[in-house]
């Protein structure tokens, strides 16, 4: 394959022996099974880019493309990413950190969460190979953004659910013409056929096939959030974990933007935040494990409710690296982050913001992140998507009659009970 | 350039050959059985082990496992059975 056709990609490369393969779409090392990242020639990208040139294009995770694996232009999500990070100085007051942002995927485009990110990878990538079928196995979000991403590609795509999933999750992707399949049994038995299905047939499953490419989208948030700071990576990052992949691109990112010269290496910590109904990864964190044994997951955080992260591992290796930590919260404590960080800053979170948030406090009050220095906080999904884990716990709006008399009555009454 | 492999959907019939490529993980108290031989022995399929970590906490053996369709099935079903967690290598395809 010649330069002009592979970007600034070397080869797809075995995260654990090193052998490397073919830019192909395929996921794992025929020798140990052990999964495959994308491997660039980073001496070419540095003399390729500068903040200069960066600040020059347009304000989508785009204008970092020579550092994301496709070999030309993007085709498919060029409006992604750039999502706004927000100086949260409310919300910092109440959690009693100095400096707090918010790095808000929640108003990602088109779906409204970060999986837009990797889907455009994922889907730009497929199309310079070849494939014309995309499909995914998803609860929610990752479905949504390959349904909507493939209809403004051209491409056919196939969404696989659990067959017991929410109607109104269904809405998200059928709306976009995906052919939406849902599979009776449990969790393993669809997590089974969904791998033999993406095995069998010639398509790009974004998150099976694709899973190199598609992962690497992730890293586009941390180069985002260093931009965004003035070309710096802040002291301490909090992630959501669902399979732990996130983490560990967010923390590549970092690495990546200090080995091409755009930042200073200045040792950032990531942190992970699960919910303590799905914490496979928190739980062997605080335990001091460089494993995770597998759970079944009960939490209202469904897009992190992974019970065997296949990341798990690796995010564990970051955060023993970067000498940071991982926490988690109850579903109590991840609806009241939600109201938290809605009452705070006016941002609308789904429940994994809510699980970051509630990490965020956790972590600063056990002393864990010092009270001193600054963080940023991901929160990676819109609220709008998960309405009915807040619905019966955010209160109920007053009922008057269309009398002035009772709204004064009512003002009257609500200023006594605040008073 | 790498192109997309166009494979045609043939039927799958019971005892098409199949491969699986699976993560085993044994809790504690299952470490000791002999369950990749056992496997071996009760149903038509040959075990491959690719990578294999044994702690006092859990056990993971990364397997290959190839035969006809419903033997491999089978194998999987009685691993669970028997309260070894399988999955495939590609253990979290289902992402929220």
């Amino acid at each position: 394959m010649s330069e002009q056709h592979q970007g600034y990609m070397k080869a797809l490369k075995c995260r654990e022996c090193g052998r490397e393969y073919p830019l192909e779409a395929t996921h794992v090392c025929e020798f140990d099974f052990g999964p495959l990242e994308v491997a660039y020639d980073y001496d070419r990208i540095k003399k390729a880019i500068s903040r200069e040139t960066i600040a020059a294009r347009p304000k989508t995770m785009w204008r970092y493309r020579e550092l994301l694996p496709v070999a030309g232009d993007p085709t498919v999500g060029a409006q992604v990413g750039f999502t706004p990070l927000i100086k949260a100085d409310r919300l910092a007051k109440k959690l009693g950190i100095r400096e707090l942002w918010i790095k808000n995927d929640a108003v990602n485009y088109p779906t409204l969460s970060f999986k837009d990110r990797v889907v455009s990878v994922a889907l730009s990538r497929s199309k310079e190979l070849g494939f014309e079928t995309v499909a995914c196995a998803s609860t929610g979000n990752l479905a949504n953004s390959v349904a909507a991403n493939a209809a403004s590609a051209g491409l056919k795509s196939f969404v696989f659910i659990p067959s017991d999933l929410e109607h109104g999750k269904i809405v998200n992707s059928l709306i976009y013409g995906a052919t939406v399949i849902g599979i009776k049994g449990h969790y393993d038995e669809v997590n089974r056929l969904c791998a033999e299905i993406a095995g069998k047939f010639g398509w790009a499953f974004v998150n099976v096939n694709m899973r190199p490419y598609y992962a690497e989208g992730s890293k586009s948030m941390a180069y985002e959030i260093a931009e965004q700071l003035g070309w710096r990576a802040p002291q301490h990052t909090i992630v959501p974990m669902a399979s732990g992949s996130l983490l560990t691109k967010i923390h590549k990112g970092y690495q990546e933007l200090v080995k091409v010269g755009l930042i200073a290496d200045s040792q950032p910590k990531i942190y992970g935040a699960q919910a303590t109904g799905c914490s496979p990864i928190s739980t062997a964190q605080k335990a001091g494990l460089d494993f995770f044994k597998p759970v079944k997951p009960d939490t209202i955080a469904k897009s992190l409710a992974i019970g065997t992260p296949a990341d798990g591992f690796y995010a564990l290796k970051v955060m023993r690296e970067t000498t940071a930590a991982a926490d988690d919260v109850t579903d109590d404590e991840i609806r009241d982050a939600i109201k938290l960080l809605a009452e705070t800053e006016g941002i609308f979170a789904e429940t994994a913001g809510g699980v970051t948030v509630g990490v965020a406090k956790k972590l600063i009050e056990s002393g864990k992140i010092p009270k001193n220095d600054s963080v940023v906080i991901c929160v990676t999904g819109n609220g709008l998507k998960t309405l009915d884990a807040v619905q019966h716990h955010c209160g109920k709006p007053h009922e008057i009659k269309p009398s002035l008399r009772e709204f004064e009555a009512l003002l009257a009454h609500e200023e006594k009970v605040n008073a | 350039m790498a192109k997309a492999s166009k494979k045609s959907a043939t039927k799958t019939k019971s005892t098409t050959p199949t491969q699986q490529r699976l993560w085993l993980m044994y809790p504690p108290k299952l470490i000791k059985q002999p369950f990749i031989w056992e496997v071996g022995h009760k149903f038509k399929v040959i075990t491959n082990i690719r990578q294999a970590s044994v702690t006092d906490e859990i056990g993971i053996v990364c397997l290959e496992l190839a035969g006809p369709r419903d033997e491999v099935k089978a194998a999987i079903k009685w691993l669970e059975k028997n309260k070894v967690n399988v999955e495939p290598v590609e253990i979290s395809a289902i992402e929220g």
